[in-house]
Parts: C-alpha cells; structure tokens; sequence
C-alpha cells in the first residue's frame, strides 16, 4: 500500500462527503467530489480515479427507472476503463442496491460504516475483489432462488449459484469476513475471493427474470 | 305477510328481550332484515304499532304524495340497525329492481296498446300515450339506477342481477320505441313521435349511466390513491436524502457502542423500516420480528445487530424457534456486544436461524447449571419443538455461534 489510491467520492450531501474524508485512510486520496450525476460524470471523467465512491440516489438523473447512482456508472464506465465503482448507500431496497450492482459497481456498502471499514473496501475493490456486505449477501441469495435449493450445475451457468458459491454467500450473510469464510470451508481467501467475483458477475450478467421482476415487486412505488 | 309480520315481532321481543310495552321504546332504526329500505319495519317498531298497518298507511298518503316524501325522509336520515347475529348485512326481501322492471313493462304494453289503437290525435290536444311513456321510461330508469347502486352490493344479487335487469329494461324500452316510430300515430303526428322517441332513447342512455357513475367513482378512488403513493414516495425520498444520511454520519462519527450511536442507529432503523417496507401492517413473519426485537436490543445494549433473511418461510413470530432465536440475540447483546449478524433462511423444507455475535465467547459445559438461559431457553426449547438448537464458537474461534434448525418438511404445525 505504498501508493495511495485515487478515489472520488459522488454523494450530494456535502456534510456526508466531509465526514467520509475525513475519515477515510491516509492510503486512500480523495481527488473529485461531485454532488449530482452531470458534475459526477465530468469529474470522474476529468480525474480517471481507481475507485468512485457512489452514492445510490443522486439528484440529476435523466431515466426515472434507474437511480442515478447507475446512471452515473452506465455513463463514465466506457470512458474510464480502469475506474471501479464502490456503492455507498443509506438504502436498504432491494431493487437500487441490485440496480447498481447490476449497472456495474464492484460492490455494496452501508454508509453506517466505520471510515477503516470503507479505506479496506475501497483498497479490496481497487484490487479487483468484490465486496459484498452481509445484506447485499441476502439479496444476491434471494434473488437467485438459493432458498428454493436451486443449484447450478456447470459453472458457466449464469442464472444459479453453485453449491460452493451458495456456501460462500450464506457465511457472507451470516457475517463472516472473507478471512472466517476461508477457514470454515477450508479455502484459501483467494478462492473466496474468486466465488465473489464471479457471484459478481453472475449477477450483473444473469438475464434470469427474478431478477428484474423481485426488484420491480419490491419498488417502493 | 302475517308470517312474516309475526317473524318481525319474535324477532323485536327477542332484541328487547322483554314483552311489549314494558321497556323503554326502541329507537328509530332500520331493520337490516327488510323488504325494501327497512323504513316501515322501523317506524312500526319504534311506534309499536303492526307493520302492516303502517305499510298501508304508507300506500294510502303516498297515493296523495305526502307518504311518498315521508318515506324517503325517514330512508334517508335513519340509520341502520346495528348488526347483529341473525342479520349481519342488509337483506332486502323485495326484488325492487325486477317489480320496476315488471312495472316498466306493464307501462310499455299500456303505450303501446294505447299508441296502436289511437288513429285520431287530437289538434292541439295531449296525445294520450305520452304520460304512459314518460312513467315507463322512469320506472326503468329507477329500476337501472337500484340495481347499479343497491343490488350490485348485495352479494345474493350482484352483478349478475344487474346486468339482467338493465337487458331486460333496455329490451322494453327499444320495443316501445320501435313501435311508436312505426305505428300509426308516427304519420299523423311525427314531431311529438320523434320527441317522444329520442326520450325513450334517452331513457336507455340513462339506464346505463349509474355503470358509469360507478366506474367514474372507481376511477377516483384508484386516482387519490396514486396520488398518496406519489405523495408518500415522494416524502421517503426526501427523509432519505436528509434524515437518514445525517443519522448515517452521527453512528459514523459517534462510534458503533456509544449511545449517541446506538440512538441514531435505533431511529435509523425505525425511518427506514416505515419508509421502504411500505405502509402493509407489519405481519407478524420471523424476519419482521427479529428485526423489531433487533431494533429494541439495540436501545438497551451497545450492540449493532443486523439481520439479514433470506427465503420466505411460514414460520410465525409466535412459534418456539422465534422465542429460541430472541434468546439467542439477547444473549448475544447483553454478553457480548458489538457487532451481532442474524442470519434467517427459510426453505420449503426447513427454517434456519444464524445468530453469531464477536465477544469473548463461552463454552456451554462450562456454565453453572443453575443458569438457565441458554441451556433450557434455546437448546432445550428448540428440542422440546421438534427442532435443534446447537451453540458453538464462532469461526475462527472467535465468539460464539447458535444455530437454530426447525424441520418444517414433514409436520406442518397449525
């Protein structure tokens, strides 16, 4: 961690956006803030950071059926290639936190987490990782059936979790970190890292239809 | 009559529970059990008189006209009896929308007997089927109007009923004014024809006007519904970009034991649950109730529980599993603290409860047998439901784990 890692933070309260700052590590260095979509796309884009800090609601998005949150990611994405997203919401609804998962953010975290919390975030997420809290966990569980006892069987299928991967998910849920998931199941932490990504991955590329009709079933309006 | 009179009376002895005359006079209501609004019943019983003497007083000043304004007087400012066992909705005995119909017949055979046997119209004079087809056509619009805003209610009758009746008023009244635009009094008098043909026409439009009065309410319930969701959404987005950010940052600066913290995260909790759970009454389901239990552990202890709950499961709040599971998290929030997951799924076959806390953990064997919390209330209570309840270090070593099991596969409990 000898280099710090350039960072963004998108949020439109700016009582939020001191706070986290001042909060984050020395390791993490905030170069951009924005506070709507327009301003967020323009100083992602001008500053090219390794990890954006995204709030989910944003003010200024133009598709009402999205938040502006993934707005922001389906709009900078092509631009800067090497720039991860990290969301960063009060929400607890379902559909925004899938909807910006789905639109391309490499993780989810409560804002109720401590500033350390989000500095190991934002360094697992510039490393590639995903970061997955217990809740998003739950949601990603629900939302592929893995209650129903639904199991993939290749791992190229997209629209189930396979057995090893429900494993992970479910200590996930339950509150392990990566390292006590690793242990239990008598994995390496790279190997549970790898399960995420590609839970990650299954879940941004599944077309499975529960996915959009349990988030259009839990829209709040 | 007489058995049904005889009927009203053991049914008022029975409700006044003493002979006639002796208690205080009941009061002016309707009886739900009538014929057709219940005001004759109701006024003879609060006069004490017979019904039927009353319903023919009815018939003979509604003859002059004042019984008539009496009588919807008294529908409409007497209220209906309160419900009781015998009568638990309004029955009316009478089948008015079908006796107005029979009555719109009779009025359109009239006219139109009238109409074919009139060659000579009178110059200047009353042509005489018009008062006959003025009283037809308000008969069957009156008997439109019942059965679109009283029947349809009345779950013997219905829509079924009402859509017959206004077929049946609809036929007779096409049939009257075919004939009278094809009969003879059309040639010899064709204006007052086309008049009183377009009234019959209108006559039919009205008969379906109450669908639409009725349709235009739906319509307007529907509206001021959407405009309270947009209006309540439109509040939890703005309590979510302020309240909840701010409660975010007091837990965050003030620290996850400290009670500055532990209040906002217990207010937090609060907004948020009313603000995304929508306004559906909080059924009583394990996970709603784990999370309630979770926000008030959070009051008393400095602990931050979060419950995740995956699944739906039929499993009640009030059931065994759920009073092990909150033994569990107290357990966790009063000797260990800190962070506290509940993790909830719910199979077809099974329900699963996780409650896994951080603090100094403890080893079952060595706990005084005289301490019964975890013992008797989780590990002997799930076992005395048909369940299992194992309790364990957590990973790592690092504080402790229960797990609850209820099999729901084989014996769905009632």
């Amino acid at each position: 961690m000898a280099e710090q890692i350039t960072v963004v933070v998108v949020d439109d309260h700016s009582i939020f956006r001191s706070g986290l700052r001042a909060d984050l590590d020395d390791s993490v260095l905030v170069v951009g803030e924005a506070d709507d979509v327009d301003s967020a796309i323009a100083v992602i884009t001008a500053a090219a950071p390794t990890v954006v800090l995204l709030d989910v609601h944003l003010p200024g998005g133009t598709d009402a059926a999205s938040s502006g949150g993934a707005e922001v990611i389906r709009r900078t994405a092509a631009l800067v290639p090497g720039t991860r997203f990290l969301a960063l919401s009060v929400s607890d609804s379902a559909e925004d936190v899938v909807g910006v998962i789905r639109a391309g953010a490499r993780g989810y975290i409560t804002k109720g987490s401590s500033g350390s919390d989000v500095s190991r975030a934002v360094h697992a997420v510039a490393g590639g990782d995903a970061v997955f809290s217990p809740r998003l966990a739950g949601f990603v569980l629900d939302a592929f059936g893995a209650a129903g006892g639904e199991i993939a069987s290749t791992d190229e299928e997209l629209d189930r979790l396979s057995a090893r991967e429900q494993e992970v998910m479910r200590l996930i849920a339950r509150g392990y970190a990566y390292k006590e998931v690793a242990a239990t199941l008598f994995i390496s932490t790279k190997t549970v890292e790898t399960h995420v990504s590609s839970v990650l991955r299954k879940l941004q590329l599944s077309s499975r239809h529960e996915l959009t009709a349990w988030a259009t079933a839990r829209k709040l309006l | 009559m007489s058995t049904a009179s005889a009927r009203r009376l053991n049914a008022q002895n029975a409700r006044s529970g003493a002979p006639r005359g002796a208690g205080p006079v009941p009061p002016l209501v309707r009886d739900r059990d009538c014929y057709v609004a219940g005001v004759a019943g109701g006024l003879a019983t609060h006069l004490g008189w017979s019904p039927l003497l009353v319903r023919v007083i009815f018939l003979v000043t509604g003859l002059v006209g004042a019984g008539v304004l009496l009588y919807l007087w008294l529908w409409a400012f007497t209220p209906w009896a309160e419900p009781t066992d015998a009568a638990p909705r309004v029955t009316r005995r009478a089948p008015v929308a079908w006796i107005l119909v029979a009555l719109a017949i009779g009025g359109a055979a009239t006219a139109i007997g009238q109409a074919l046997t009139t060659y000579e119209v009178r110059v200047g004079g009353a042509v005489p089927w018009i008062p006959t087809v003025v009283v037809t056509v308000l008969l069957a619009v009156a008997a439109g109007a019942w059965t679109s805003f009283i029947d349809r209610r009345d779950p013997e009758r219905g829509r079924r009923t009402e859509v017959a009746v206004r077929l049946v008023a609809t036929g007779v009244l096409t049939v009257l004014a075919v004939v009278l635009l094809t009969g003879p009094s059309a040639a010899q008098s064709p204006t007052v024809v086309f008049l009183a043909a377009l009234f019959v026409v209108i006559g039919i439009g009205l008969l379906y006007a109450p669908s639409l009065v009725t349709l235009w309410n739906d319509l307007t319930t529907e509206r001021v519904a959407r405009i309270r969701d947009e209006q309540r959404s439109a509040i939890a987005a703005h309590l979510h970009d302020s309240v909840l950010q701010t409660l975010a940052l007091i837990q965050n600066r003030a620290g996850a034991s400290s009670e500055a913290g532990r209040l906002a995260r217990a207010q937090e909790r609060e907004l948020r649950s009313w603000l995304f759970e929508g306004d559906s009454p909080a059924d009583s389901d394990l996970a709603t109730d784990l999370r309630d239990f979770a926000s008030a552990l959070e009051l008393d202890y400095p602990v931050h529980i979060e419950v995740v709950a995956v699944g739906s499961s039929t499993e009640r709040a009030s059931g065994e599993l759920a009073a092990a599971a909150r033994e569990a998290m107290l357990n966790a929030a009063r000797h260990a603290g800190g962070d506290v997951s509940v993790y909830i799924e719910g199979a077809a076959t099974a329900v699963d409860v996780f409650v896994r806390d951080r603090g100094p953990g403890f080893d079952v064997a060595s706990v005084a047998s005289d301490r019964l919390g975890v013992r008797e209330s989780i590990i002997g209570r799930m076992r005395r439901a048909g369940g299992r309840g194992t309790v364990g270090p957590g990973a790592g070593g690092v504080g402790t784990e229960v797990h609850l099991r209820f099999e729901t596969g084989e014996a769905a409990r009632g």
